[in-house]
């Protein structure tokens, strides 16, 4: 084990290089840093999936039209009530309900938004079972309402207008004045909580009865879900007249449409933190030097320590230490920087309503983080402390 | 209170160095005995071999042929750690260039070899407090080499050289780097250790350092003893 006068000795040696201490730890500090915004970034987008895909959507299909304009924006393709019929139709699917969408014009007083209207059916609300949307305030939309329920947003002053709205309310879009009767709970991202959310009955009131649907949800036997898409996709192939291969929509589970997701932040996420290992590299290099030159700096020292006892083992303890203590300090920083650094983030991200995307932070991974340092230190440190073994004391004695 | 017996015994140790295609024959072939509580001195001009025959007693350095013998153990075949254990326990090194260590204090220079013996906090501290007090260093404790004067630095290398108490005090050049009034107090405080039992070998160029204090004076040229002067 090392020793408490080696400690002293390793501690006071890198306080007596500050400038070169401070350059070694500013570059693990780097790398650490940025390895906890990106890991803690990416844990809390990985919990906010799997938060939205709850055991409530695990039975439910999406279909939706292969296009590339955002919702509603894509007016080539839309789902009819034939289409939607076939998907009931369909073996191991015990209901469905088409979705519709529309950007609309929100007005209060003389400041104008424009937002998305969705209407389901609220007598099966399954869009709202799949996105697992609870009611923050007032109550959800019943059969026949006239009413509106709105997105979290809309209580919130200045978010979407100066003045929040509250239930019984009127709020007026496209010029129609409606009520509000709920709001749903925030989800995460100013798009989804500045949603308007309406009857099946009062879209086709507003844009007439020959509105056409963008999606459609089904409710399917969990146990063989998988051929369910399939079926589902053949009746609706057939009931459109498309060849195999060349459908224009697409059905897929909800899970599955979570774990592409998942998928895709896997890779990005992975990436990134590739980048940050790279910076760790980097800084591990330049540990190594720092060693190596401290190695060459204290050859004489080494001597000393030899000739008064000083065994290999402790001369490889004492630079290894030194090594793996600039990882630790530097790790501590990096974590505590990086811990500072994204709860500022989380709070921009919040006032600018993207409060979705907020980091994760747990026990393992501030641990993770200074152990990784003081490990890549311990690491950077080997071949410098090897060498100062290699010293001779002879020589080292003679070395001016 | 000179206790009887060989301490150290060089036979026929050779040291050779290569210096490109040459070989230097720094120590050939010497034969060295000591007793316990002997003051040796090796003396000889630069070049002579006197400081790698000295190195080479204290096992700083391996011999190239021959055997050295430290208490009866040949230390010419021990490893590293063994080595460095008996550098530790057996033998106390003073330099001419005082080699302390900068970044430690004076009392932290003197436990540093305790520390490497694994010798615990207490003794450590009584023991530093008698040796600080023996060299009359009590005072520059908490100071850092730079803070004090060359004799005093050699003092604290004296005091280094006797933190683990051992038999042999290896000495090379002890005055080479000091004024002869400082240089004199500290081969007055070699003398006394030796008086109480120290056996002292001292490398020196100093003629009449030697012959004043050491009672057997080895005469190096060349790598090979040319005389050997006993006190009468």
């Amino acid at each position: 084990m090392i020793k408490k006068e080696s400690v002293m000795y390793s501690l006071r040696n890198l306080k007596n290089r500050k400038t070169r201490s401070f350059l070694t730890l500013f570059s693990i500090m780097m790398g650490i840093m940025m390895i906890f915004v990106f890991v803690s970034f990416g844990l809390g987008l990985y919990n906010y999936i799997e938060n939205i895909s709850t055991s409530s959507s695990a039975n439910k299909i999406f279909i939706q039209p292969k296009g590339i304009g955002g919702i509603g924006l894509d007016t080539t393709f839309s789902f009819s009530e034939d289409d939607l019929k076939a998907v009931q139709r369909t073996s191991g699917v015990y209901d469905a309900s088409g979705i519709y969408f529309k950007t609309v014009e929100v007005k209060q007083d003389k400041k104008l938004s424009y937002t998305y209207l969705i209407a389901y059916d609220p007598v099966k609300p399954l869009l709202i079972e799949l996105f697992n949307l609870g009611i923050f305030k007032g109550r959800e939309l019943k059969p026949g309402d006239r009413g509106v329920v709105l997105g979290y947003n809309y209580l919130v002053s200045d978010k979407i207008f100066p003045k929040p709205y509250s239930v019984n309310q009127n709020i007026e879009i496209n010029g129609q004045k409606f009520k509000i009767v709920g709001f749903y709970e925030s989800i995460g991202n100013p798009t989804d909580d500045s949603q308007i959310y309406i009857s099946n009955d009062m879209m086709k009131e507003i844009f007439g009865e020959n509105i056409s649907y963008n999606w459609i949800v089904a409710d399917a036997d969990i146990s063989k879900i998988d051929k369910v898409v399939d079926d589902i996709t053949k009746n609706l192939r057939r009931e459109r007249g498309i060849e195999e291969g060349k459908e224009d929509f697409f059905a897929q589970t909800y899970e599955d449409m979570i774990a592409s997701y998942s998928s895709i932040l896997q890779i990005v996420v992975g990436f990134i933190i590739l980048i940050a290992l790279i910076s760790i590299f980097v800084s591990a290099v330049n540990t190594a030097n720092t060693m190596g030159t401290s190695v060459l700096e204290r050859t004489k020292e080494i001597g000393i320590i030899k000739s008064v006892g000083g065994t290999n083992a402790e001369i490889f303890g004492i630079f290894l230490f030194e090594s793996a203590f600039l990882g630790f300090v530097g790790g501590v920083i990096g974590v505590l920087f990086g811990f500072g650094l994204t709860s500022i983030g989380a709070r921009i991200l919040e006032i600018v309503g993207y409060n979705f995307l907020s980091p994760y932070y747990s026990f393992w991974l501030f641990f993770g983080c200074v152990a990784f340092a003081v490990v890549t230190g311990a690491i950077s440190g080997v071949a410098p402390a090897i060498k100062a073994t290699k010293v001779r004391p002879i020589n080292a004695l003679r070395y001016e | 209170m000179k206790k009887e017996g060989v301490i150290i015994q060089l036979k026929n140790v050779e040291r050779h160095y290569h210096i490109g295609e040459n070989i230097v024959r720094a120590v050939d072939r010497i034969n060295i005995t000591v007793n316990r509580g002997d003051f040796v001195a090796v003396m000889g001009p630069s070049g002579s071999g006197k400081s790698t025959a000295m190195y080479l007693i204290g096992s700083l350095d391996i011999p190239t042929h021959g055997h050295i013998f430290l208490d009866g153990y040949d230390i010419s075949v021990l490893g590293e750690s063994d080595l460095a254990q008996i550098r530790g326990r057996n033998i106390g090194f003073i330099f001419q260039q005082f080699n302390l260590i900068p970044t430690l204090t004076v009392k932290e220079n003197i436990t540093l070899p305790m520390s490497l013996q694994g010798i615990s906090k207490e003794v450590m501290e009584e023991r530093a407090k008698k040796i600080l007090e023996k060299l009359e260093l009590t005072d520059r404790a908490e100071h850092y080499p730079n803070q004090i004067s060359g004799g005093q630095q050699q003092r604290v290398a004296i005091a280094r050289a006797l933190a683990n108490d051992p038999e042999v005090i290896l000495a090379d050049e002890p005055t080479g780097n000091l004024d002869s009034k400082t240089g004199e107090r500290v081969m007055d405080v070699l003398k006394k250790l030796n008086k109480e039992g120290k056996t002292i070998v001292m490398v020196t160029h100093d003629h009449d350092l030697a012959y004043q204090y050491a009672d057997i004076v080895y005469w190096l040229k060349d790598g090979k003893i040319e005389k050997v002067s006993k006190r009468k």
